[in-house]
C-alpha cells in the first residue's frame, strides 16, 4: 500500500494499539479481562473514534465531527465482520478483481488495468444500518451503535456499469454479487457476501472506488477497492473487494438470506425472528444530526448558533426543523453549503436562548419526496435503519 | 366457608409463594452465583472470534440470548449443550433488557474466576490417551492452533519443543501464556494430558 502520511500513520497506531490492547486482554485473567472489555464499552478515543467492538474493531465517529461538509479519513466510522484481511492477499503485487458468472467474457483486472477506466469522484454519505441501534426499544442483539456510524467523503473510482459492460452481461442478469477478502477466524462462519439488483449495479453513480477524500483507500475502509452504493446503506459497499459475479438470483447466505433484511410490515415482538416477509435493506431513510452543540453541553444566553446535517438516501433534503419543545412547535432551519445529490446537507439555525435552564433541542428532515424524520423509528428484530428525532440537551447559563 | 377450610386454603397459598420465590431467580444472585464460570467460557468459546466487549454491550431478553447462542453454535462456537445452558442463564441474568447501561466489571465482585470442577486428584500423574486428545483438541485449540496443530493464529504445536516440558505445557493450557487465554475453567486435567499425548504423535 503507498497510503502512506498520517492515514497509514493512523491504521498503525490504531492496529499496534488493538493487537496490543487484544494481547494483553488476553493474557489477563478472565474476570480482568472482562473488567477491561467493560471499561471499553463504551470507551472513548482519545480524539478520534468511540470505540464500540475492540476486535473485530469498531467505531463511531462523535458528532462533533460533523461540523465539517467531509468527514476526515481518520475519524471516519469503522465496521466490518471479520476485520482487515491478510496483506498477502491485498497487497498490490498479488491483488486481482474477478468479474464472472453472467457475462459473455470474464475477467480479471489489476489495480493498473482497471484504472484504464474512467475515473469518477462523487461525494456520498456512507452509513452502518445498524447507526442509532442503541435508541430501539426493545434493544436489539448488535453492535450498539449511538449517531455516528455515519459519515460522509469524496469517493474516486470507476464505474461499476464500465467494467461489467466490458464483461458483457447477459440477458438473464439479474443482480451482482460482492465478495471481499476478508476472512473469519472460524471457517464455519458463513462469508460476508452481499448482492445488489442489476438496475443499481448499472447505475452511472455506482462506483468501485480506490481513493476515499482524495487519498488512497485506507486499510480499514477498504483498501485498495470497495463498492460504493450511493444512497444505500453501507452494508452493500463491499471492502477490500475482489470478486464480483453477475446472477439471476440474489446471492445466497446468511448475510444476504437472514442478516441486513426487516420486516415488509413494522411488528413489535421481541422474538429474534420474524415471521413476516422481508426484504434487503437498501436506501437510507431521511435522517437529520445535531452536531453542535454537544449533548449535555453548557451554552451562554442568548443567540446560541445550532448546526447540524441531513441526508436523504437517493434524493434530496428539502427541509430542517428544529424544536425546542419536543416537537409541539417546528422553526426551520437555514440550508447551507454544497447542494449535491447523496452528499449530507449542512444546516444551521440561530437560536435565540434567551431563558436560563435546561432545554431539549430536537432535529428533523424532510427530503424532496415529502418523508420526514418521525420521533421514532418502527422497532425491527434487528435494530436497522433508526432515524428518529435527533436530540441533545444543553444547559444555558446567564449573561455575566 | 369454614374456618378450617380458610386456613387450608392460606396454608396453600402461603406454600405457593414460597415456592414461586424460590423458582424465581434472582439476577443479582445468579449471576454473582454463575459469574466465575460464566466469564471463563465467555473468554474460550466466543472470545475466539470476537472481543467480549461485543457480548457486554447488550441487553437481551432470554430468549434473544438464546437464539443469539444458537447462531453462534451454528457457526462452529465449540458450545457443548451443558455450557451453553449455563452461558443463557448467566447473560440473560446479568444482562437483561432493564439492567444498568453501565453493569459493574464482574471482577470487582468476585476476584477470580473459578477453575472446572476437577475430578478428585489422584495421587499417581493423570494417564493421557491420544485418541481422545484428537477431539478435545478438535473443540477446544484447533480455532487458534490450526487443523492437525499446524499452527494458525497461535504457534504450531505438531513438534514444538514444550511438548517435552510437561508440566510448563500443563500450566501454560491452565493458566494461559502471552495472548493465549487459561482454560482451567474449561478443560479437566485429563483433558489436558489428552492433548498432550496426542500432539506427541503429530
Amino acid at each position: 500500500m503507498k497510503g502512506s502520511g498520517e492515514l497509514a500513520k493512523f491504521s498503525r497506531r490504531r492496529w499496534l494499539k488493538t493487537l496490543l490492547g487484544f494481547g494483553a486482554g488476553l493474557a489477563m485473567h478472565p474476570a480482568k479481562f472482562l473488567a477491561w472489555a467493560a471499561d471499553m464499552t463504551p470507551a472513548r478515543d482519545e480524539s478520534t473514534l468511540t470505540v464500540r467492538v475492540s476486535r473485530p474493531f469498531d467505531a463511531e465517529t462523535p458528532v462533533r465531527a460533523f461540523t465539517s461538509f467531509l468527514t476526515p479519513n481518520d475519524h471516519f466510522f469503522v465496521r466490518s465482520h471479520f476485520g482487515p484481511p491478510s496483506a498477502e492477499t491485498i497487497g498490490e503485487s498479488q491483488w486481482t478483481l474477478h468479474v464472472g458468472g453472467a457475462v459473455e467474457r470474464s475477467n480479471e483486472f489489476t489495480m493498473e488495468s482497471l484504472k484504464q477506466f474512467e475515473p469518477v469522484t462523487i461525494t456520498a454519505v456512507l452509513q452502518c444500518s445498524g447507526n442509532g441501534r442503541a435508541y430501539h426499544r426493545p434493544k436489539a442483539p448488535g453492535v450498539q451503535w449511538e449517531r455516528g456510524a455515519v459519515g460522509n467523503a469524496q469517493w474516486t473510482g470507476v464505474r461499476l456499469r464500465d467494467v461489467l459492460q466490458a464483461a458483457g452481461v447477459r440477458a438473464e442478469a439479474r443482480h451482482v454479487m460482492f465478495q471481499g477478502a476478508d476472512r473469519p477466524v472460524v471457517a464455519t462462519v458463513p462469508l460476508f457476501v452481499r448482492s445488489i439488483p442489476l438496475e443499481k449495479a448499472l447505475h452511472p453513480d455506482t462506483l468501485l472506488a480506490y481513493e476515499m477524500n482524495g487519498r488512497p483507500l485506507p486499510l480499514l475502509h477498504g483498501a485498495p477497492l470497495r463498492v460504493i452504493t450511493p444512497g444505500w446503506m453501507a452494508e452493500s459497499c463491499i471492502k477490500w473487494l475482489t470478486h464480483i459475479e453477475v446472477r439471476e438470483d440474489e446471492a445466497s447466505g446468511y448475510f444476504m438470506q437472514t442478516a441486513y433484511r426487516v420486516p415488509v410490515k413494522s411488528e413489535q415482538k421481541d422474538t429474534g425472528r420474524t415471521d413476516n416477509a422481508t426484504a434487503p435493506v437498501e436506501v437510507m431513510p431521511v435522517k437529520s444530526l445535531i452536531s453542535s452543540p454537544e449533548d449535555g453541553q453548557a451554552v451562554m444566553a442568548g443567540g446560541v448558533r445550532i448546526k447540524g446535517v441531513a441526508w436523504a438516501g437517493e434524493t434530496r433534503i428539502a427541509k430542517v426543523e428544529i424544536s425546542i419543545d419536543e416537537g409541539n412547535t417546528w422553526q426551520t432551519a437555514q440550508l447551507v453549503g454544497d447542494d449535491r445529490l447523496y452528499a449530507w446537507r449542512q444546516w444551521q439555525f440561530l437560536w435565540q436562548a434567551t431563558v436560563q435552564g435546561t432545554f431539549a433541542i430536537v432535529c428533523r428532515a424532510t427530503d424532496e419526496r415529502g418523508h420526514v424524520q418521525p420521533a421514532a423509528t418502527s422497532w425491527n428484530p434487528s435494530g436497522f435503519l433508526w432515524n428518529g428525532w435527533d436530540r441533545v440537551t444543553v444547559r444555558v447559563h446567564p449573561h455575566e | 366457608m369454614n374456618r378450617s377450610r380458610v386456613i387450608v386454603v392460606q396454608i396453600g397459598l402461603l406454600v405457593f409463594s414460597a415456592v414461586m420465590a424460590f423458582s424465581q431467580e434472582d439476577p443479582e444472585s445468579v449471576s454473582a452465583m454463575l459469574g466465575p464460570r460464566g466469564e471463563g467460557l465467555i473468554i474460550a468459546r466466543c472470545a475466539v472470534c470476537h472481543s467480549a466487549d461485543l457480548i457486554t454491550q447488550q441487553r437481551l431478553s432470554r430468549t434473544r440470548w438464546e437464539a443469539t447462542i444458537e447462531k453462534m453454535k451454528h457457526w462452529g462456537a465449540e458450545i457443548s449443550d451443558q455450557e451453553a445452558d449455563l452461558l443463557i442463564r448467566y447473560l440473560s441474568a446479568r444482562y437483561h433488557p432493564n439492567a444498568p447501561a453501565n453493569v459493574p466489571p464482574l471482577s470487582h465482585e468476585i476476584g477470580k474466576s473459578e477453575p472446572l470442577k476437577q475430578e478428585p486428584q489422584a495421587q499417581r500423574p493423570v494417564i493421557g490417551v491420544a485418541a481422545r486428545g484428537a477431539g478435545v483438541f478438535e473443540h477446544n485449540c484447533q480455532a487458534c492452533h490450526g487443523g492437525g496443530a499446524m499452527g494458525g493464529m497461535g504457534p504450531r504445536l505438531a513438534k514444538n519443543p514444550i511438548l517435552k516440558l510437561d508440566v510448563l505445557f500443563r500450566e501454560t493450557v491452565l493458566y494461559g501464556r502471552g495472548p493465549m487465554p487459561a482454560w482451567s475453567s474449561v478443560l479437566s486435567e485429563q483433558d489436558i494430558a489428552d492433548v498432550h499425548e496426542w500432539l506427541l504423535t503429530r
